[in-house]
């Protein structure tokens, strides 16, 4: 960690010294225990701000579509990030000569609410080393593997190392090839439509239209989200349950061949709301159905804007009868 | 107490499935009241959106009609509604909107009998759910 | 001072039941909400203080301001019943009277907000172990003050001290309630001397405003609202925000008025129909932001709009700390 945290400084500063870059966007350490906060280095001087460790959870992508995009922009990115990054590339929303993509192969963020829940107190230090994460409260001092606290994202990731990368820090790390990433979808399923609805109503109803998971998210960059939209006014902008279900409905609708599954929604909600829930399940019909990943491929177009004649169809009445739908 | 007819909102495209609809009345071929249909030029058109808005006004069943696949008038229309439909079917059906719900058919503009027989048959479907609740939004918040 | 044991005022509160709605911190999925009680067992453990502020109980993120159907109109702004709120942080307290300048002013009573005052008591719970994110002394307030309070209790493991600050809350107390021995008042003297040390995090806040009015200007805002992501989160969980949007929500003949919470960090805020915006960027709403609560406030009702209760320090999802953003503008 300190190594890759040591280089990233280092690239930084030949970047912005040899001006190939305008500004590098990257982390610093946060305020508060187990945070960072997102850093935009616009000076050689200012490098040192620069960290690395495993409360890196925000994907930087999400900056590329808000910055001014004449820049040129270096951006630290985890194996998620630098796919996000080339989501936005297969959608034209960044140039590929613009940005200097600075990968680190990511071995998983620490999920800092789960090692909350395990402690009595507040957290008032934390440290990282060797794949430790020490805490320490006003009543408390204990010590946590990284490795059994990650993000659930992190611990489905197949995708570890940088799809996509101009400067690569550190060693590849060996991808987890073995998970099964979508048994939490398919356990899912097995229950009826109305727990379904249920466990979703339970979820979702404590959304507070906050759009941080929007906001976080790289791949949402509508400059008029549909939510916003007055004319026509799709959904009502309160806290209705039926609102909220069709915000996240349709927000995870568009997310189709897009979402990496880098779990930013889920990590800015304040509510803690288990957003990727619904996008794992769309990344799962994409996966089986148009045989797609994103963020791997920059020449690859997106699936919804493209189409096979051999699509399935067993859910639309062609006349052959309805196939019964596997669910 | 008589149960409530169900309300399906049924959006057909203008080249295939709405001729198909048209046929079917012309030959006077009696199929059930309950559908409202939105003539659309072509099933792309249909917006995921327009489908939950209308579940969130208190439509009970909604269908989408278009050409069959390689008979789109716009050529490639329907193969790419194709796909967003696959996504959102199995994305209401995940968080438990029940399957016959929503449902899709390709009807060409010669079948006016079948255009018939797929409205009484999603018809059927969609009274056997009895009325949509879900996804309704109720007055008081 | 009164005073009652924990079990006796758990008996206590559900008597109110009767004539009272009870809100109260509600644990779900380890996140604390006031929500109406059927039951109460006493106030969790683990709470800390509530993720959404209690400004919603007197303003909710969705509310009906009328409703009309075929010609009739029926306002909705009087609450159904009284209503008792417990287990109030004296920050969250104090935002109240904050939010009274605006909606309960010499110039304006918002009838929906002023009903649900006079309908609501509140009963504060002293903060004992006050988080390293809280900063309530550098506004005037502390971690066992009463302002905003009509009884305050102060946890005295077993019991609680029974605070009545007024007469409203006063009216109430006819329960089990014995007198605190003078060894249980010195108690709960040392446990608020050493609370109000815990609050490590200090702003000298004098001179804000005046340095706000000189820095319209100043680059400081192009890198303060860089890395903001620009969501409501900040706004939405202020105990002292307060900004809304009214919207028709109508179908033929019948429909409503709603009001719905709005932020100024969202773009639309300041959407104009012709297509303007003259906050166009992250930049201009991150200094309106701190313009309005440390500047504009200032100027209109002679406080702070802040009250260091730290919710927006700890969920802002990029880690924007308000503290550090105070500390620098009075550097400059």
């Amino acid at each position: 960690m300190q190594d890759v945290q040591k280089k990233i400084r280092e690239e930084a500063r030949n970047l912005l010294a040899a001006r190939k870059v305008d500004l590098v966007i990257g982390f610093e350490k946060g305020t508060i225990p187990c945070r960072t906060s997102p850093v935009f280095v616009h000076k050689e001087d200012d490098v040192g701000k620069l960290v690395w460790n495993s409360f890196c959870e925000m994907n930087l992508a999400t900056y590329l579509t808000k910055i001014d995009k004449n820049k040129k922009v270096a951006v630290v990115a985890k194996g998620c990030d630098s796919r996000s990054i080339v989501a936005l590339l297969v959608e034209g929303q960044v140039k590929r000569e613009k940005i200097t993509v600075i990968g680190i192969p990511c071995q998983g963020m620490v999920d800092r609410r789960k090692i909350e829940r395990k402690v009595e107190g507040e957290i008032l230090e934390a440290e990282e080393e060797n794949g430790k994460i020490l805490v320490k409260g006003s009543s408390f001092e204990k010590v946590f593997k990284k490795e059994d606290y990650l993000y659930s994202s992190c611990r489905v990731c197949k995708h570890r190392n940088p799809s996509i990368y101009d400067i690569l820090i550190g060693e590849k790390v060996k991808e987890n090839t073995q998970v099964d990433e979508y048994a939490d979808v398919i356990e899912y399923e097995k229950k009826s439509p109305d727990e379904r609805w249920q466990y979703f109503e339970k979820e979702i109803g404590r959304c507070i239209r906050c759009y941080a998971c929007r906001q976080a998210c790289p791949t949402c960059y509508c400059e008029e989200c549909f939510v916003d939209s007055s004319n026509p006014k799709w959904i009502d902008k309160g806290v209705d349950l039926s609102d909220l279900a069709i915000w996240h409905i349709i927000r995870a609708y568009h997310q189709a061949g897009r979402c990496v599954d880098c779990g930013s929604c889920e990590r800015a909600c304040p509510m803690q709301i288990n957003l990727r829930f619904l996008t794992r399940k769309i990344n799962k019909e994409v996966k089986d159905y148009f045989n797609f990943e994103a963020g791997l491929d920059p020449a690859t177009p997106p699936p919804l804007a493209t189409f096979s004649v051999e699509d399935r169809q067993d859910f639309i009445d062609s006349g052959e009868g309805v196939k019964e739908t596997k669910l | 107490m008589k149960e409530k007819e169900p309300k399906i909102l049924a959006f057909l495209c203008n080249w295939c499935s709405y001729a198909g609809a048209d046929l079917a009345g012309v030959s006077r071929i009696q199929y059930p009241p309950n559908i409202r249909v939105v003539r659309v030029p072509c099933s792309s058109r249909v917006n995921p959106l327009f489908i939950l808005k209308a579940l969130q006004e208190g439509i009970d069943g909604v269908l989408v009609a278009g050409c069959h696949p390689g008979d789109c008038h716009y050529i490639s229309g329907n193969y790419v509604a194709r796909r967003k439909f696959a996504i959102i079917k199995s994305l209401l059906e995940y968080i438990g909107i029940e399957k016959d719900r929503v449902q899709f058919a390709w009807i060409s503009a010669a079948e006016g009998a079948r255009f018939a027989q797929v409205v009484k048959e999603v018809t059927e479907k969609v009274r056997r759910l009895g009325p949509a609740k879900k996804l309704v939004k109720s007055e008081e918040s | 001072m009164k005073k009652i044991s924990k079990k006796e005022m758990n008996k206590f509160i559900q008597s109110l039941m009767a004539d009272y709605t009870i809100l109260a911190p509600v644990n779900i999925e380890g996140i604390f909400f006031f929500k109406p009680v059927a039951d109460f067992q006493g106030i969790d453990g683990e709470y800390k203080n509530s993720k959404k502020p209690p400004k919603e109980v007197f303003f909710p993120q969705t509310e009906t301001m009328f409703k009309y159907k075929d010609g009739k109109v029926e306002s909705t702004e009087k609450v159904k019943g009284k209503r008792i709120l417990l287990g109030v942080r004296p920050c969250d307290a104090r935002a109240n009277l904050l939010l009274d300048n605006v909606f309960a002013g010499e110039d304006y009573e918002d009838i929906y907000y002023t009903n649900k005052r006079e309908n609501t008591i509140i009963i504060g719970l002293a903060c004992n172990e006050p988080s390293s994110t809280c900063f309530c002394s550098s506004f005037g307030g502390g971690p066992f003050s009463k302002e905003g309070l009509d009884i305050l209790l102060i946890d005295i493991k077993d019991s609680y001290l029974v605070d009545t600050v007024t007469d409203k809350g006063g009216k109430i107390l006819t329960g089990e309630f014995k007198e605190a021995t003078d060894k249980e008042v010195k108690l709960a003297e040392k446990i608020k001397n050493e609370a109000e040390k815990k609050i490590k995090s200090r702003i000298r806040i004098e001179g804000i405003k005046e340095k706000l009015d000189a820095m319209f200007d100043d680059p400081f805002w192009d890198e303060l609202s860089e890395r903001c992501i620009g969501c409501g989160i900040c706004s939405y969980l202020c105990p002292t925000c307060h900004c809304f949007d009214i919207q028709d929500e109508a179908k033929n003949s019948q429909g409503r008025r709603v009001r719905n919470w709005d932020s100024c960090m969202f773009p639309l805020f300041t959407l104009q129909a012709s297509g303007h915006n003259p906050r166009p960027t992250g930049k201009e709403r991150m200094r309106q932001r701190i313009m309005h609560k440390f500047n504009y406030f200032v100027e209109n009702y002679k406080e702070v709009a802040c009250v260091g209760c730290g919710r927006c320090i700890i969920n802002c999802p990029v880690n924007i700390d308000i503290r550090k953003v105070l500390k620098k503008i009075l550097t400059i």
